[in-house]
């Protein structure tokens, strides 16, 4: 009975403090007060809750290890492949006496540049060795028993024309090299007809050398656009659709799972009393969001990470660097990673808003997956739309669907990567959303208030609309 | 200074689940809420809780709207139990106390206090799944009470609690009680209300039967108990014929009838005597809670009725 007497004074003093506030600050501030605080709490809790889930953490960290993996694969590849492929070997047998003028050592120096380009590694895909007036018996064997790839003789038919014979161990039909040798053969022939006829080297070069031609847009922002910004743009709008519909299927999920989980749990019915439902839905959703966020961030920095690292591991690896991948980044430019960041955002709001109120109205946590199917296809939709729409980010009918907020940030986005968008366009549709975010929790907020403790049979539609009218 | 229910009324879709619901709680004393499965009380809880609103009348404390009440005056205990299973204890406290309008520093002093009060101060790093039965259905209470309400509503609290706790839970009732808070609970278990409330109301299918402190009703109820056992004549078929005596069960080892409060017992002793009958037992009491409940409810509520259907 002494801890009685220790408490009672305790309490009534808790209670003066309490007091306080709310007599000092008008009803409405400490109501506002009060909300803000509740929300910053069950964000708290959300957050902490979820990114200390062990499913959470292992399936961060899985993700973490593919992309780190997945953004070495390339380079990876290109190592085996440099290591495990031997060049082609190719012994070139000439009995047609001088062609077009060339010495043999001219010849072959044209042969090697028309192989292997400027590469003169050992690396470099031919191996050629060339013999004059052999006989091509003994080469033949060696073809045949694979000690050489390919062999290439050269003759002249009586008429004096070059004639081109290729023994190879490979499969004709299936040969990657035939056809590199073809053009060797016909560039051989046209300079040595051409020389035959007569003609001057410097006529013959005037009449292999390509013709003027010059291309001109007439898209007033194309000309604008580097190559890199415009991969960098496809990037963007395969990644940020991508990602907008990962983030709605994952951590929209996880918010249905949630309200569902409470609910099932009755832990709901505390929270009612304590709490107002739009408070509930706010927390938990902006809780979520930015567990799910964080989780993104990590994704990001781990693989803009890993594929920087790709140069001085290609450095280290293959003596040469590609920079292929950065070039994708330097066409990245801030404001299209604002904008993916604030489409996400508001994407992953507007859904969510859907996918609480659904979880409210099931019964069990097992009902959630066929519950939220609806928002699904509708993001599936907007998914399927804009990797259609890809190939024509200006077309009217994309103009069009931008406007419908469910589809909005995935074709934006779309049509900002691969094409144009005017500003107004951006502001036009992010209000939109943000009108439709507004709505949509509204109409949740109610649904949720109403559903949550309703564990009888699921509402029909006609029943839903009656209960967010009335109340 | 009370708890007013004035002619409420609610309905879910085409079930009227609360008809015409008038009843008052004085501040400082236990209310004992009683009914049968699906008669409304969850119902009439939530509505003073302001879960649920009313369809029409009002629910006031000390004359202001119960809506206009800020949240942490009331405690719930809902019927059906729940925490995150995941959490730990002392997060889980904390967060609702806080949740409720507690600063940090004071809901941590509640609930240590509370966890050595309950002696589960040991189990204050555990996650609420860990917990045995008993120390979940004592951390649920806590969650009730943490922030100081001033009324506490509370949702069949004794269902499913071994003896020991349910000794706990009376005590910490009467605890409350002694500290002047307002405690309402609904319980089927009569012997409860009988012994631990002022005042209770019966309500049956949505309407109040009987409310009143519980002398009052026993009194109202105008009748007494009278068991009889007669060894030679176990039958007494005789004790139909009486006026202002009716028989309601035949035992083993006793008749037990109900008599007019005006009705003289000793002319059941007479007329036993007269038909050669010898009393081994005579003896009168007063009703039990039980006995006024069976009678008032009893007939008219069918355990499938719709109304227990309801999400109430």
């Amino acid at each position: 009975m002494s801890k009685k007497t220790v408490t009672q004074p305790e309490a009534a003093r808790d209670l003066s403090e309490q007091g306080q506030t709310p007599a000092a600050v008008s009803a409405g501030g400490a109501a506002a007060q009060q909300n803000g605080r509740n929300i910053l709490l069950i964000i708290g809790r959300e957050y902490k809750n979820h990114i200390t889930q062990r499913s959470f953490l292992i399936s961060t960290i899985l993700i973490l290890i593919l992309v780190a993996i997945g953004a070495c694969v390339p380079t990876i590849v290109q190592f085996f492949s440099v290591r495990t492929s031997s060049p082609t070997r190719i012994a070139v047998i000439n009995n047609a006496g001088a062609i077009a003028g060339l010495s043999q050592a001219a010849l072959d120096s044209y042969i090697r540049s028309a192989l292997n380009g400027t590469d003169t590694t050992s690396h470099a895909p031919y191996a050629i060795t060339s013999q004059t007036q052999a006989s091509p018996e003994s080469l033949q064997t060696q073809v045949k028993n694979g000690r050489l790839d390919i062999l290439l003789a050269l003759t002249r038919s009586p008429q004096g024309n070059l004639q081109f014979t290729y023994y190879t161990h490979a499969d004709p039909s299936n040969d990657g090299n035939l056809s590199t040798i073809q053009t060797l053969a016909q560039q051989l022939n046209f300079l040595d007809s051409a020389r035959r006829l007569g003609l001057t080297p410097s006529q013959t070069s005037s009449l292999v050398a390509p013709p003027a031609f010059s291309v001109v847009g007439t898209q007033q922002n194309q000309n604008a656009r580097s190559g890199s910004q415009i991969v960098a743009g496809y990037v963007l709008g395969y990644l940020g659709n991508i990602l907008i519909y990962m983030a709605v299927t994952l951590y929209g999920m996880s918010v249905a799972m949630g309200v569902a989980e409470e609910k099932g749990s009755r832990v709901m019915e505390i929270l009612v009393n304590a709490a107002t439902p739009f408070q509930l839905l706010a927390g938990k959703i902006i809780g979520i969001g930015a567990a799910g966020l964080t989780q993104m961030a990590c994704i990001v920095l781990v693989g803009i990470g890993a594929i920087l690292l790709q140069t001085p591991l290609q450095v280290a690896l293959l003596g040469a660097s590609n920079t292929g991948f950065l070039a994708i980044f330097t066409g990245l430019s801030i404001q299209f990673l604002l904008l993916l960041l604030l489409y996400f955002i508001l994407g992953f709001l507007l859904y969510s808003t859907l996918f609480a109120a659904l979880g409210a109205l099931v019964k069990r946590q097992d009902e959630v997956r066929s519950a939220v199917q609806i928002p699904i296809i509708l993001l599936v939709g907007g998914y399927v739309v804009s990797i259609i729409g890809i190939t024509a980010p200006d077309a009217t009918w994309m103009k069009v669907l931008s406007y419908f907020p469910f589809w909005t940030p995935m074709i934006v986005l779309t049509r900002i990567g691969v094409g144009t968008v005017a500003w107004w366009e951006v502001a036009l549709t992010t209000g939109l959303m943000i009108v439709a975010v507004v709505v949509c929790t509204f109409i949740s907020a109610r649904i949720y208030r109403l559903g949550v403790l309703m564990y009888g049979q699921r509402p029909g539609l006609g029943q839903l609309l009656k209960l967010t009218r009335a109340n | 200074m009370s708890l007013t229910v004035e002619h409420v009324n609610k309905s879910f879709a085409q079930f009227h689940v609360i008809k015409d619901l008038s009843m008052k709680v004085q501040e400082g004393t236990i209310f004992g809420f009683l009914g049968a499965n699906g008669a409304g009380k969850t119902t009439t809880m939530r509505m003073i809780l302001d879960i649920l609103r009313p369809d029409s009348g009002s629910i006031t404390w000390n004359g202001r709207d119960v809506r206009e009440e800020p949240r942490r005056n009331w405690g719930y205990l809902p019927e059906e139990r729940g925490l995150y299973p995941k959490m730990r204890v002392d997060e889980h406290m904390l967060f609702l106390a806080r949740l409720n309008g507690l600063s940090k520093s004071a809901a941590e002093k509640a609930l240590t206090d509370w966890l050595e009060r309950f002696q589960i101060s040991a189990n204050r790093k555990k996650r609420i799944e860990e917990l045995s039965k008993g120390n979940q259905q004592k951390v649920q209470f806590l969650a009730t009470i943490l922030h100081d309400p001033t009324v506490l509503v509370m949702d069949e609290p004794f269902s499913g609690l071994d003896p020991v706790n349910a000794n706990v839970l009376k005590e910490a009732f009467l605890e409350l009680h002694r500290r002047g808070k307002t405690i309402i609970f609904s319980t089927h278990q009569l012997e409860q209300a009988e012994e631990l409330c002022q005042d209770i109301v019966i309500i049956n299918k949505g309407q109040s039967v009987i409310q009143g402190s519980v002398r009052e009703v026993k009194r109202q109820h105008g009748r007494n108990v009278a068991r009889l056992k007669l060894d030679n004549d176990p039958e007494a078929h005789w004790l139909e014929q009486l006026a202002g005596v009716r028989v309601t069960k035949r035992r083993e080892d006793y008749i037990e009838m109900q008599i007019q409060a005006d009705f003289n017992p000793n002319v059941i002793v007479e007329a036993a005597l007269q038909h050669g009958g010898i009393i081994s037992r005579f003896e009168l009491t007063e009703p039990s809670l039980t006995d006024i409940f069976i009678e008032k409810v009893g007939a008219t509520s069918l355990p499938d009725a719709p109304s227990a259907e309801l999400p109430a």
